[in-house]
Parts: C-alpha cells; structure tokens; sequence
C-alpha cells in the first residue's frame, strides 16, 4: 500500500468509526477522492477508493459517499464545474427538449437531502445518456436497510449532458469495496462471537461445524477483497469494463453465502436490533441489486459466446498481460 | 476487518504476452489430437512424448538452476506456461509431480548427488515422480503413517503399504512419508526417503477407478534395501517437510482449471446449435465471474509463494474454492442444457467424465474438511 493510500485509509478508519454525519465528511474531503488535483480534487486512484469505501463497509457508514464520490467523478470526467451540496446518483427514464427534462429518476440514495443528481435516463433514443440535473419532487422510499431510497420527479428542469452512461459499472464496483469491508466486519463479530459465547461447557469456537462455516465465510471474504482490488488494478491500468462486471457478480455469490453463515453461527443474538451484525447484513443484502444484480452475468456471457470457446481463456488474461 | 487473505493481485511484468505466445505456439505445434475428454482431465493425462517435447523445449524445471538442468526463470514465468497447459488442456499428467514438487523438495532439502541424479532427467521430462503419502490407516490423518524404513549398515530397509498412489505404474521414483524412528508417534520420527520404484521388493497393482481407469495404485514395500543416500533432508524432520510439499500442491492453477474443456465445450456447442438463450448466457457469465476471480487469487497466492513466504492458508482457501467451482460447474450445465447423456457428442462426453470424476476434486490433494481446519487455524479457531 503507498504511504498516500494508508494515510487516507487510517483518516477514513479514525473519522468512520465516529459515525460521522455528512459535513464532516465532506470537510474531510472524502467525496473529492476521485477527483483530480487540477480539477479541485484529491486526484486518488480507484485502487484508494476500493480501500476507503471497504472502511466505510466496515464501519457500516450510513451516508452517501460512494454515491458522491462517484457523481463527484463523473462530474469531473465530463469538464462540468462542480455543483456546491450533496450530488448523488441514480438512473431513470424520460424525454429531454431543448436541453430541458421531463421523467424521473429512482431510487436514488439520500435524494431527498441531494442539491444535484448525476443520472443515466432513458430516453426514446437508442443509447440512455448521463445527466447532471437539480434535486426534483420527492417522493420517499427505502431501501432495506432503512437507508433513503427516493423517487425525483421532473417537468422542464435544466439538464447538464454528461457523456458516457456508464454509472451503473463504476457504481456496481464501488459497491464491492462496501461489501469486501462489511463482510469482513460481519466476519470479525462472527469469530470474536463464537469465541465467547458457551455452548455444551465450551465456546462456540471449538465446534468443528462452526469451524467450517466460519471458514467458508472466510474464503468468500476473502473473494470479495481479491475480486474488488482486481478490478481497482484493472481500472487504474485503464478498461476495467469487464473486471467490475466480474467482480461485482462474484460479491453478490459472497453475499449470498456470506451472510447466511454470519447470521447461522450468531444464532438468535445477531437477530436483534441492538447486536450490529444487521447493519452490515442488511446493507450487504440491498447491495446485491444495486448498480446492477446479477444483470450483468447475461452481459459478460454474450462477450464469452460471442467467440470461439478457447477465446475465453484468451481474453481473460489479455487483460491483465499489459 | 478480519482478512486472511490479505494479498495484492499480482501484476504480470512486462513480457508476459510475449512468453504467453511463445507457450501457446508450442502448444499448438505439440498438442496431441485427442478427444475433449481428455483435454478435461488434463494433468491426470499422461503422455511421455509431450512431457519429453516440453522438455527439450525447457518449458520444465523451469525456475531450477542451470546446474541442475533447469533454466532459472522467475516463478511467474513458470505459472503463466502452466496456467497455459492446463486452459488448452494439455497432457500434463507424465511429468506434473515431479515438476511440481519431488524436484522443488530436492531442490530444498536433498543433497547435491541427489539432485544431480534427478533434476536434470525430471527437467528433460524423462523422469517421473509419485507421491507416497497415504496408506490404508493414513488418509486425511497423515501423521498415522505407519510404512517403516529402518536403520541397517549402508541402508535402510523399507515395509509396508502406500495406497492412491496416483501414477507410480508410470513413475521412476517415489517420495514417500516413512517412519523412520521404531516406536514413535504421530508427526514424530518420519522421514521423507526417495525410492525408485525398480529397487527389488517393490510391487505395485493398480486400483481401478469408478470410471474403470487405471490412474492410481497399491503400492507394497517388502523388506525393500536402499541407500543412505535415498533419504531426503534430515533424519525425522519428514513432517516439516512434508508440510512445505503440500503448499506446493495446492497453490497451483491446476485446482479451478483442471476441468476447464467443459466451459470451453460448453460455448463452442452453443454457437453451434444456437442453443444460446438468456439463462445459458448468465449462467456463463457467472462462472466466468468466478473464474476470473479464482485465477486472480491463485496468482496472488503463487506470487507470495515465489516470494519465499509460505501461503498455507491462502491455498487452502484457493483449493476449496477451486474445487467448489469445478464440481458446480457440470450441475451448471446440466442446469442450463438437456442433454441426452448418450456419449454421441463431444460437450455429452465432457460432461459425463465429469459428472463422474468430480466428487474427487475435494479429496484429491487434501480433502474439503481438511482445508477448512487449516483455515479455521489461520483465524485462530483452533
Ligand atoms: C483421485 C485421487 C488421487 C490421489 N492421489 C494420491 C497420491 O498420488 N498420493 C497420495 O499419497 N494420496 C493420494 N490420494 C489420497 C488422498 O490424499 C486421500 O484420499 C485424502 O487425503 C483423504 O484420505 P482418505 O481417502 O483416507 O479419507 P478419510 O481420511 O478416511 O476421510 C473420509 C472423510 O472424512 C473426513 N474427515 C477425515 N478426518 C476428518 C477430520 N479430522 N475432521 C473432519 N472430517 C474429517 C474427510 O474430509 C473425508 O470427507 C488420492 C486420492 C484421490 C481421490
């Protein structure tokens, strides 16, 4: 790890773990990390994010940063000057006229509290396009983990073209980060519970049975952090396209094995509201269908059959050859 | 944050596509033509004249000294050439242990006549290795090993029974876990002695397979007299390093691309028939997810290998989800195609061997459970 990259990471670890509210992450200069130095940013790589955003899954941190970063740096990519408040992110549907919007965007994280929204909207044209628009009409939703899941509704507002509408892929990775750090956390309560709670005149933690499933907890952990520092490495290189697909599709595998065994070897305790197993699992859940759920299987298997078996092979490890 | 896995993905240097094509040209050249059943069986296929054209070619032994007949390369450049072999399902099966992890031993612990004796042979992919580690009392509990070689003037003298040796009809030689010391317990008191298997009271039958093949052997020793200079690095110290062996025969590519004919079966198939459909392409697209990501974490791993640190958790991790992936992937199939298993097509074949042969990629090399122990050590369960 650079010296930069731990420092932003024990900056991330010390402010994360006081359940900051959102002012105090912004004057930390956290939703900027993808930005670069000469736009006003931090100019981090995807390699820091991945490893701020696994803080932030590890801390259960329940405020829109990797929304921010994001429109942060997609804002950025396109040249368009920064907007002052929270801009987070969503997707939706509509008709643009004359450089005006009418339609909505949904389930958009926190965009009740959003001053912009960075949105990938489809239209009657062949491809869907990025738009930075105003917050719109609110109509309240959540998400399963209580987190605010908002509908915005629009008529004629202005509407800023942002180029590529390629959100979903850089948010469906982002999300990695969030669960490789929320897994291992749900890990952590899992190993630290099993070994104080007494069963049968022992601890938990000597039951082969509970030994296994914590170690299949731990190989699934252990997917998640590879599949997302993978695909931070690809991304830095340049593409990325298809290793945050891939990664994405292999955390929501993790999820699902994952939690179920946090939760199994908790028995009824990681049930409760007051025991903080559920603000990891709950959020890990939800995940899977952000940013595209297992959708994107279909895509990276049209790539596979779209050549000769023996090219599959071949076009993973181009990848990475440099 | 607990993380037992705590490894950068490894970057391949500069030349890797340039090697990369050299291996496949090579490849293409040399790969005898045989049915994709055998490509999904890869390095359990024995062919001698391949292991001797991968030698010539020095594509084994490859990190060993020149001294030794190897051609001290970086061990990345050897894992690329065997993820290489393994996806184009080349039969690798001749000479695998030995470049895997009798001449890697030797290379550690042996003494010079020792390697001079083998390496060079085992590099040209003439001389073959098995290994003799379990017996009939001893399978995931290995320190029950009860084979005794014991201390007479000149020599030792060797009994008793090694069993699932895979290859030994083929081998030249075997590394086998003896007890060393009389009367001594569990880890204690083992050695490791390399033993050819032409040495007078040495008989060797085969066991036959559930699919009817002859792949691994019983293997009896009957008063059995060899050298001093058949046993490998120190007297007793047979545990340790046995211990370092098996790190070495899990880190491989070879335990999430064993079986990768079918994938490649499966989408060739599919373009022909255009049997392509929503849940084939998302079926595909999943396993391609985790493939991707196993072979990020098998690099990884191998790279901390190289490094001279011993990953025995992370292979263990990479081994189990390996396995889990190679015996889902045939059940994926049958999930997404229906097939009449008749044996008429190529994709019917591959995937019936497999359907078979699958429940023994979580025995073979250390069983499921076994590896999940270890894992649970390296969280500080047990
Ligand atoms: C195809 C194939 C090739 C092989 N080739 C070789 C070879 O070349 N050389 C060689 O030496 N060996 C070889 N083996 C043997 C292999 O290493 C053993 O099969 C393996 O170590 C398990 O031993 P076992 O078969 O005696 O099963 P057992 O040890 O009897 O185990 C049976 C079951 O009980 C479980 N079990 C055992 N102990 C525990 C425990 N403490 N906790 C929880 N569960 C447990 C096991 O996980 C397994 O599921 C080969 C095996 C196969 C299938």
């Amino acid at each position: 790890m650079s010296e930069l990259r731990a420092q932003v990471v024990a900056t991330a670890q010390a402010l994360f773990a006081a359940a900051p509210d959102w002012p105090a992450i912004v004057a930390a200069g956290f939703p900027l990390l993808l930005v670069p130095e000469s736009a006003g940013g931090f100019g981090g790589d995807w390699g820091d994010a991945f490893a701020v955003l696994q803080v932030a899954g590890a801390e259960a941190l329940a405020q829109p940063l990797a929304e921010a970063m994001l429109a942060a740096h997609l804002i950025a990519r396109a040249g368009v000057v920064a907007p002052h408040g929270l801009v987070t992110i969503g997707s939706g549907g509509g008709t643009i006229r004359a450089g005006k919007f009418t339609g909505h965007v949904a389930a958009v994280p926190w965009g009740r509290v959003a001053a912009q929204v960075v949105a990938t909207i489809e239209t009657n044209a062949a491809e869907p396009v990025l738009l930075l628009l105003p917050a719109g009409a609110v109509t309240e939703g959540a998400s399963p983990a209580g987190e605010p899941r908002d509908r915005l509704d629009y008529r004629g507002v202005p509407a800023v073209r942002l180029g590529d509408a390629d959100h979903a892929l850089y948010g469906a990775f982002l999300r990695v980060g969030q669960s490789a750090g929320a897994l291992g956390a749900a890990l952590g309560l899992a190993t630290a519970h099993v070994n104080a709670r007494v069963q049968f005149g022992k601890p938990l933690a000597k039951l082969q049975a509970v030994q296994q499933s914590l170690a299949v907890l731990a190989e699934e952990v252990a997917a998640v952090q590879m599949a997302g520092a993978a695909a931070a490495a690809a991304l830095d290189r340049s593409g990325g396209a298809y290793e945050m697909m891939a990664a994405k599709l292999r955390t929501n595998m993790a999820i699902h094995r994952g939690v179920a065994l946090a939760h199994q070897v908790h028995g009824a305790i990681g049930f409760t509201q007051d025991y903080p197993l559920h603000r990891l699992t709950r959020r890990l859940m939800g995940w899977r269908s952000d940013f595209g759920g297992d959708s994107w299987a279909e895509m990276l298997g049209e790539q596979a059959l779209s050549e000769r078996g023996a090219g599959l092979w071949a076009d993973m490890v181009r990848r990475g050859d440099g | 944050m607990t993380a037992v896995f705590a490894l950068p993905p490894h970057v391949p240097p500069p030349g890797t596509a340039a090697l990369r094509s050299e291996i496949r040209s090579f490849i293409a050249a040399n790969l005898p033509a045989g049915d994709a059943v055998s490509r999904a069986n890869s390095w359990s296929v024995a062919d001698a004249g391949f292991s001797r054209a991968l030698g010539a070619a020095g594509w084994l032994g490859m990190v060993w000294p020149r001294a030794w007949g190897g051609h001290e390369r970086p061990a990345m450049d050897r894992y690329v050439v065997l993820e290489e072999l393994l996806a184009a399902g080349a039969p690798v099966g001749a000479h695998w242990i030995a470049d895997r992890q009798t001449g890697p031993l030797l290379l550690r612990y042996g003494t010079d006549a020792q390697r001079q004796k083998y390496l060079p042979g085992m590099a040209r992919g003439e001389v073959y290795a098995c290994i003799g580690l379990s017996e009939p009392g001893a399978g995931s509990d290995l320190a029950a090993v009860r084979s005794r070689a014991e201390k007479v003037p000149g020599g030792w003298r060797i009994n008793g029974q090694k069993l699932w040796t895979s290859g030994a009809h083929r081998a030249h030689a075997m590394l086998a876990l003896l007890r060393s010391e009389a009367g001594s317990e569990r880890g204690a008191g083992l050695s490791q002695f390399l033993i050819d298997l032409d040495t007078p009271g040495i008989t060797i039958r085969p066991v036959i397979n559930l699919t009817g093949e002859h792949d691994f052997n019983e293997l009896f020793f009957d008063d059995v007299m060899v050298g001093d200079d058949a046993l490998v690095g120190g007297q007793g110290n047979g545990w340790a390093q046995v211990t370092a062996e098996l790190a070495l025969e899990r880190s491989g590519p070879e335990r999430y691309l064993s079986s990768h004919a079918l994938l490649v079966t499966l989408i060739d198939a599919a373009r022909a028939s255009g049997s392509e459909n929503a849940a084939l392409r998302a079926t595909i697209g999943k396993l391609v997810a985790e493939l991707w990501t196993l072979r990020q974490m098998s690099m990884a791993t191998a790279a901390k290998l190289a490094g001279g640190e011993d990953p025995v958790v992370e292979a263990a991790i990479v081994k189990d989800l390996g396995n889990d992936f190679e015996q889902r992937l045939p059940l994926a199939v049958q999930a997404v195609l229906d097939l009449d298993l008749d044996g008429s097509t190529e994709l019917v074949r591959v995937l019936s061997h497999l359907l078979q042969v699958s429940p023994s990629f979580s025995l073979r090399g250390g069983t499921r459970e076994i590896l999940r122990g270890i894992i649970a050590r390296g969280l500080g369960l047990r």
